[in-house]
């Protein structure tokens, strides 16, 4: 039964993949969405039944290589993420039935469907890996494929940029995790995940290149800089996928190998915690100088998977300190977390892919007023934006809730250094929280609310019926989980100590209603319309109202020494007074931080070393050949040392 | 649910609606003596939103409804607030109501709502007091979670019910640590209450303000939802503080008579503190926007300080 859904889910998910490839029409790619659509059904079920019941599939093991199987497997830990793939897809499916039919051509189009199927059917075979190996080949295979999702609009120059950026960004993390896995291969003598019962000093390389392999995929700060790029360039569902559960997956591989650590050290935990909180933080900060939508949401999800690492930095710490019960408190919330950030992080990039679609650009500034152009996208919007800035009873709430409930009730660790530095996460974790509002107050405010800044808002119309409902799916669903959250942890068979808030949800709804029935009966006339007060100036205009750069300008100027801005002001004068201008400039410039100091000095190593390896290449066959002999040579050398 | 929480969930927020904006005239008339003026009566609060509970709502034509729907969501997410923090007596707690993170996360929701409300009519007024609401929200945020925390840390407890079950019936404060956290709690009111020297409730100028420009185009009953909230969430503030440094009196018994002494000393302690804040405010100018993280710094100082003192005890 159990292995049949799988099955089916597979399966569909190939034919999905394959048909549109072979044909070209709208009604194939039609059909292919709908595909993926019965695949995410087939997979509910699926991760369901194990998450309820415990019971584990057995999938038949196939002999792939000497010494080598294909294995598949599915733990409840797999069935979380796979459920959580299951849950973004549909929306995602529905919203790209009519989105996809915006592309160039036709040959574009049936390939973005064949590709957005196999990304998902990749992302499937990851979690479901039942070794590294299988896990490393479907790996790459979800990079390649997102890659092809990031270049689809390939003849933009800046698009080729983004990609590129990716491509060398996903190959540095699955070099780290091909030395994380051979490490740890070296030391088990098994290609197989399974628990690890060696002191944590043998396990420590392991972890720090799979921490580094997996954190880069993340996008935890400082590898974080592929976010920024290459969601602007890839299609809105892309962007959805990507971030919603391609992240996600990153922290699923994670997962497996922590939660797989019988005894860790301290040291992980701190690593993993300063790395989360960072993220966290810098993140949003970045977020709030972003006026580009999508580049604002991609920075915003680097945010939010530091706080999936906060919750598995938690973990660490309590599970080393003896404190199981807040261990499992923390590791839920930074599960609980991801899946909310899946179906938030979804729900806003479609929303803002219908609101590009909608302006014809990504630029904030030239948003504003789309609530009456667009009434239930800024609606769905608006359910995104409560969600993430984390506000009761929204899902978002309820995953920041239990970690915040795991870090007060911290008291119990009896080390005071822990305590210190625990005070200081919480605090930076906080402020998180407080800037995502913020944030997201200047997102849906400039973007949806007062008048259009620009003729392209102005003249923006509602999308058409697929791209409301797909978006609508995981809005609901963000509600639905905030409601519910006390009743799903209680059904998954967690015993945490929860406020119940579906208690307060109808608390909130009846006193709302109470509220306005009692002022409307006593409603005397109807209200009155009248122009905003603008000191005296008839009309206002799009120029007088808030913009969105000066809606972060405080926090900007707060937060000056992270932004690290440049204002250059060079001024020549005619006379030695320096009272006649002559001319000057004047120039703000963004300093770059982790481009100029992290990424480009090795960029420009490398660069340096390939142009002399790049004079083996010299076109000779003989001389090729004496490179193949002395490669061999070397190899025979080398491996018998080892034998 | 426990008959103790059904009575608690009649009388407090009753309480606490019809008590808070006598607090709000009280800390006016304050500022008046110190100032040399006589000042409006102790009730023109109650008088004011009568009379704007009367007038029709204005709207801008620009805006949506997002400013038709803020002050409605304000006045119930205070009101559901004002289950969380026991004025009149404890009760037993009920459905995780008290907990202390979600009472935070809820006066969040209103606030991202206001801001939102300042940001729809399309005024720059509007826009510069979501902007700063938001941007100093923000940075007190670390401050009252290491509070709370604090708070939490002290009393052993997540809720505020049980952890005024801890306090109630004892004279001074438990621990004396209690005494840093409430000034760290001070600073906080006067911040989320925007009160000098953080923002000026008092001010016509509108560049000067912050509570005041998001809710300048609000006119009529929804300006009287707005402010009746915005007095509620000083009045719940304000008992947080009270029952954390004197909870002289709070009752855990549902008795008539222990009921209303209890509330009774309530008024009575809360008169006090505003009449505190009254001079607070009347001894400050207001700061500049840029320095106020300093001055957040300080409550953030004393509560980090509790939080040490109790771990290294």
């Amino acid at each position: 039964m159990l292995e049949a859904l799988m099955y089916g889910a597979i399966a569909t998910l190939l034919s999905g993949t394959v048909l549109p490839l072979l044909y070209r029409s709208k009604n194939i790619r039609k059909t292919s969405f709908g595909l993926s659509l019965l695949s995410s059904i087939l997979l509910i079920g699926f991760a369901g039944i194990i998450l309820y019941t415990g019971k584990e599939p057995v999938f038949p093991v196939i002999g792939f290589l000497p010494g080598l199987d294909f294995t598949l497997s599915a733990d409840r830990l797999a069935a979380g993420f796979i459920l959580l793939i299951a849950v973004v897809v549909p929306g995602v499916s529905i919203y790209s039935i009519e989105y996809v039919e915006h592309a160039k051509s036709e040959a574009r189009k049936s390939l973005q469907t064949a590709l957005t199927n196999l990304f998902v059917l990749s992302m499937l075979m990851v979690v479901l890996a039942g070794n590294m190996v299988v896990f490393l080949i479907f790996w790459e295979i979800m990079s390649i494929s997102s890659l092809l999702l990031v270049m689809h609009d390939y003849s933009s120059e800046k698009n080729k940029k983004a990609g590129f950026f990716y491509f060398v960004m996903t190959n540095i993390s699955t070099a780290f995790l091909f030395v994380g896995f051979i490490s740890l291969f070296r030391l088990t003598g098994s290609p197989d995940f399974g628990q690890l019962e060696y002191p944590a000093a043998d396990l420590a390389l392991p972890f720090l290149f799979l921490f580094i392999g997996f954190g880069v995929k993340a996008g935890l700060v400082p590898f974080h800089k592929w976010l920024p790029y290459a969601h602007p360039a890839a299609p809105s569902s892309a962007s959805a996928l990507m971030s919603g559960v391609m992240l996600k997956v990153a922290v699923y591989g994670f997962l497996r190998f922590l939660l797989s650590v019988s005894a860790p050290e301290l040291w992980w935990g701190v690593l993993i915690l300063t790395a989360g909180t960072l993220s966290a933080l810098f993140g949003v900060i970045y977020a709030l100088k972003e006026n580009d939508i999508k580049r604002l949401l991609a920075y915003s999800s680097v945010e939010n998977i530091g706080i999936i690492f906060t919750g598995i930095g938690l973990y660490a710490i309590f599970k080393v300190e003896g404190l199981e019960s807040l261990a499992l408190l923390s590791l839920t919330g930074a599960c609980f977390h991801a899946f909310n950030h899946a179906l938030f992080k979804s729900l806003l990039f479609l929303c803002a892919g219908s609101v590009v679609h909608a302006t014809g650009t990504r630029k904030i500034e030239a948003f504003g007023g789309l609530v009456k152009k667009m009434p239930v996208t800024s609606a769905l919007f608006m359910i995104g934006s409560v969600s993430i800035a984390s506000l009761p009873p929204t899902n978002g709430f309820a995953g920041e809730l239990l970690l915040y409930q795991a870090f007060f009730q911290s008291f119990a660790v009896t080390d005071p250094l822990i305590t210190v530095f625990l005070i200081i996460a919480l605090s930076s974790f906080a402020l998180t929280g407080a800037l995502a509002a913020a944030l997201f107050v200047k997102l849906f405010g400039i973007t949806c609310l007062a008048i259009p800044r620009s003729e392209k808002s102005r003249l923006a119309e509602e999308v058409q019926k697929p791209m409301l409902i797909g978006p609508a799916v995981p809005a609901a669903l963000c509600i639905f989980g905030g409601l519910f959250s006390k009743q799903l942890l209680s059904l998954a068979g967690l015993e945490i100590e929860f406020p119940d808030l579906l208690l307060l949800g109808i608390l909130l709804g009846l006193i709302y209603t109470a509220l306005f029935m009692i002022i409307r009966s006593k409603e005397t006339g109807p209200a009155r319309i009248s122009e905003t007060w603008g000191c005296g100036i008839p009309t206002l205009t799009p120029y007088m109202e808030y913009s969105s750069a000066g809606f972060s300008e405080p926090l900007v100027m707060i937060f000056k020494s992270v932004y690290r801005t440049k204002i250059l002001n060079r001024t020549e004068y005619f006379d030695d007074q320096e009272s006649l201008f002559k001319n000057g400039k004047v120039e703000i410039r963004l300093l770059r931080f982790f481009e100029e100091y992290l990424y480009t000095p090795p960029a420009r190593a490398i660069d340096i070393f390939s142009k002399y390896v790049s004079k083996l290449q010299n076109g000779k066959l003989d001389s090729y050949v004496l490179y193949a002999f002395l490669a061999v040579i070397v190899l025979i050398i080398a491996t018998g040392g080892f034998i | 649910m426990n008959t103790s929480f059904l009575l608690f969930a009649l009388l407090n927020p009753l309480f606490a609606l019809l008590a808070a904006p006598l607090y709000m005239s009280l800390i006016r008339k304050v500022k008046a003596y110190a100032q040399g003026r006589k000042g409006p009566r102790l009730f023109q609060v109650y008088y004011d939103l009568k009379k704007l509970m009367k007038k029709e709502a204005v709207y801008s034509p620009t805006s949506s409804w997002v400013m038709r729907f803020t002050p409605y969501l304000n006045l119930s997410t205070l009101l559901v607030c004002s289950l969380f923090v026991p004025l009149v007596f404890v009760p037993e707690p009920a459905g995780g109501l008290g907990n202390i993170i979600v009472f935070l996360y809820l006066l969040a929701l209103e606030r991202f709502f206001t801001a939102l409300g300042g940001l729809d009519a399309g005024s720059a007024f509007g826009g510069m007091g979501s902007s700063r609401s938001m941007s100093l929200a923000a940075v007190i945020e670390p401050t009252m979670v290491i509070s709370f925390a604090a708070l939490a840390f002290v009393l052993k407890s997540l809720n505020l019910h049980q952890m005024f079950a801890l306090t109630a019936g004892k004279i001074l404060p438990i621990s004396p640590t209690l005494v840093l956290v409430s000034i760290s709690l001070f600073i906080i009111l006067i911040v989320e209450t925007g009160r000098l020297p953080v923002d000026n409730p008092a001010t016509h100028l509108e560049l000067t303000m912050i509570n005041e420009a998001m809710i300048l185009e609000q006119a009529g009953k929804n300006l009287a939802l707005l402010e009746l909230a915005h007095a509620l969430k000083q009045f719940l503030l304000m008992g947080i503080l009270i029952n954390t440094i004197l909870p002289v009196g709070l009752s855990t018994e549902i008795d008539a008579g222990k009921i209303a002494v209890s509330a009774f000393l309530f008024l009575l302690k809360a008169g006090l503190l505003a009449i505190i804040i009254g001079l607070f405010e009347s001894a400050f100018a207001k700061m500049r926007l840029f320095r106020l993280p300093a001055f957040y710094v300080m409550a953030f100082f004393f509560s980090a300080t509790t939080i040490l003192i109790e771990v290294f005890a």
